[in-house]
């Protein structure tokens, strides 16, 4: 990973005029030693707008929140939250709430305490207090529980304490350090939807680090893919699923096929794709990409059609099924290609089911087939 | 529970039964006996030890409410000096913590008597210390630094305050860094986060390390013997006089009775007072 220097866009980006956005991060870095563990990050967050941190263990995600949050130094960059520089602030300070992935709660003090710490320290009436604590408990479903130890609670009922007491602060911005992975994978589910519906009622402003795609898909409003202490993309969760910018982020977020080829133009916005056999695929240009130049067509599983008789037209491949897996609402196929390579398939609304060993054609749409530049680095 | 745990415990109490409970038993016993023409121990059933202590203002100020000061007092330095070390290793890694903790444990391992005379050598009155101070004139006479309270107080800081480091890093390793974070994030500085989070939860610690080095402190016999002077007649020590030397066992087990009791009895003193502070709340999820 070397840095790449010189680079316009990200010039501009320092020009820029400073927004309204709540949280910015400028060309954030940490390094460990040689290692960098953050590699010149930089997004923004705007008011109310839930945005997730996405990529697999060590890409810097958490490490990031946690530089936001003032409980690891940056080496070299800036954060502001809503036009403030925070960067060398120490974390109380910073008016940002946290919930941690373990909790974090503290085990000598009760519910009531927990939640009512930080509103302690901030000198608040005694009655203010008593209210927020009230508030803060009901909304997220723990009145009663004012008197409980932490440890007396169940994960669930801690993950909501630990966020009873993020919110009682009525904090400019909540970070969430994946809250839910402790968690089994049903209350995941409803403490998803649960934590999506109170955001969104509050209008809360929410920086949410995750490994999970679903999660981050079902509950941003933009996601910062990340990988190798970068960013790949930044992008709506369907964008990011229609048009991966990278071999990464097209992997990362659900599964695709990859196709190796050439690229040609072919007018009229359509862009043409000549594989190792000869045979061209055609898509719709998304990307700018360099004519004669290695690319990647990408293939979703699910957006192709299959057939055991022969079907015609540009975008057909044909094959033999070497596995077939039946799962009820949905039918997956491995096909092996006649040029050699594995493509699967997706069927949701099958009729007919195609046993393994027979032969097979398999169309996609040009629409459904998008064309990225070949990256070396994988 | 009680039939679950007892065939494994069951060697340790044999062995508490041998070597602690029947001794003391002895001991209680022998405190009734009477001491006949100053040489001979006669069986009796008698409180005269006891009413010969608890008659003698000397016994009670000068033995007795001096050994809990002391212990007191030397127990509160072990604490001041011993958390910041303990807070200090706590946040070692690898050779640095071994190197500490190596240095921690010293004197646990050296031997009382071979520490006393190391201290003697230093501090004596033309022992290393005042010959260096001497040479580079920062005074120009001896100074006395044991034979005296000060002595006694400063050997059982000594010997008292690893026993201390070693019970909080206990506790402070359970601590998750979180907790502090957790602390900073809602708005608390380094000071508050450690005196309302760090602190309350060593309170086990704590307490593990005050029962030990109390208990030490306020039984010690070989520190004031040593390095003490008339001024520091501790109960230990008078215990060891009139048993060793006088021959006076009754007495001598009267007033092992009254120091185990009074020890006992300051023990749940802080027990309650810890108790109702913090750790049944932490107790309860060991």
């Amino acid at each position: 990973m070397t840095r790449r220097a010189g680079d316009g866009r990200k010039n501009q980006d320092e020009m820029q005029p400073m927004s309204d956005d709540a949280i910015q991060v400028r060309r954030v870095m940490k390094s460990y030693g040689t290692m960098l563990a953050v590699d010149d990050v930089s997004f923004n967050v705007a008011e109310g707008e839930f945005v997730s941190l996405l990529g697999p263990s060590g890409c810097g995600k958490t490490t990031t929140l946690r530089m936001i949050a003032g409980f690891t130094d940056t080496s070299g960059g800036a954060i502001r939250v809503h036009g403030r520089e925070v960067t060398h602030l120490p974390p109380e300070k910073r008016d940002l709430g946290f919930v941690f992935q373990n909790y974090a709660l503290w085990p000598h003090m009760t519910v009531a305490e927990n939640v009512a710490f930080g509103l302690k320290l901030r000198r608040k009436p005694r009655d203010v207090i008593r209210n927020k604590i009230e508030e803060a408990l009901s909304v997220t479903g723990l009145s009663g529980y004012e008197d409980r130890l932490p440890r007396q609670l169940s994960g669930g009922q801690q993950q909501r304490v630990a966020l009873a007491r993020a919110l009682a602060l009525e904090p400019q911005v909540l970070l969430m350090d994946e809250p839910l992975s402790n968690l089994d994978r049903a209350l995941r589910v409803v403490m998803r939807r649960e934590l999506k519906e109170l955001q969104a009622r509050m209008k809360m402003t929410t920086l949410y680090v995750t490994h999970d795609q679903e999660e981050a898909l079902s509950m941003s409003n933009r996601v910062v893919i990340m990988n190798g202490g970068r960013v790949e993309q930044i992008a709506a969760p369907y964008e990011l699923y229609e048009n991966p910018a990278t071999r990464f982020v097209a992997d990362f977020v659900g599964i695709t096929n990859f196709l190796e080829g050439t690229a040609s133009d072919m007018g009229g916005g359509m862009v043409g794709v000549r594989l190792p056999s000869g045979q061209v695929l055609h898509a719709q240009a998304r990307v700018p990409v360099a004519q004669g130049g290695a690319v990647r067509a990408l293939i979703r599983p699910e957006r192709v059609t299959i057939s055991p008789a022969e079907l015609s037209g540009p975008n057909v491949l044909a094959g033999r099924v070497e596995l077939s897996e039946y799962f009820g609402a949905v039918l997956r196929y491995t096909v092996r290609l006649d040029s050699g390579e594995i493509l699967r398939a997706e069927v949701h609304n099958f009729d007919e089911f195609i046993a393994g060993g027979s032969r097979v054609w398999i169309c996609t749409l040009p629409e459904h087939l998008r064309v990225i530049p070949h990256d070396p680095r994988g | 529970m009680i039939r679950r745990l007892l065939p494994p415990l069951a060697p340790a109490l044999v062995a508490l039964l041998i070597f602690v409970a029947l001794p003391m038993f002895w001991v209680l016993r022998t405190s009734f006996n009477e001491l006949a023409d100053g040489a001979y121990v006669v069986e009796a059933m008698t409180l005269d030890n006891y009413a010969r202590f608890l008659g003698d203002p000397w016994y009670l100020v000068n033995t007795l409410w001096f050994s809990i000061r002391i212990a007191l007092v030397a127990t509160a330095i072990s604490v001041i000096c011993g958390y910041p070390v303990a807070l200090y290793i706590v946040k070692t890694t690898g050779l640095q913590r071994n190197i500490l903790m190596a240095l921690v444990m010293a004197p646990l391992l050296i031997g009382l008597v071979t520490l006393v005379y190391g201290w003697i050598v230093i501090f004596r009155g033309g022992g290393l210390l005042n010959s260096l101070m001497i040479a580079l004139h920062v005074y120009d006479r001896p100074v006395r630094y044991m034979w005296d309270i000060k002595g006694v107080v400063i050997l059982l800081v000594y010997i008292g305050a690893p026993y201390v480091v070693l019970s909080l890093l206990d506790s402070l390793e359970r601590i998750s860094p979180y907790l502090v974070e957790a602390a900073r994030n809602v708005g608390a500085s380094r000071w508050t986060a450690f005196w309302k989070v760090v602190f309350p939860m060593t309170m086990p610690g704590l307490y593990a390390g005050l029962v030990i080095v109390f208990s030490l402190n306020f039984s010690a016999f070989a520190v004031p013997l040593m390095i003490g002077d008339s001024n520091t007649q501790m109960i230990g020590l008078i215990i060891y006089r009139e048993a060793l030397l006088n021959n006076d066992l009754p007495f001598a087990s009267a007033l092992s009775v009254i120091m185990v009791a009074v020890n006992a009895l300051i023990l749940v003193g802080m027990a309650a007072f810890f108790g109702r502070i913090i750790l049944n709340r932490l107790e309860a999820k060991r």
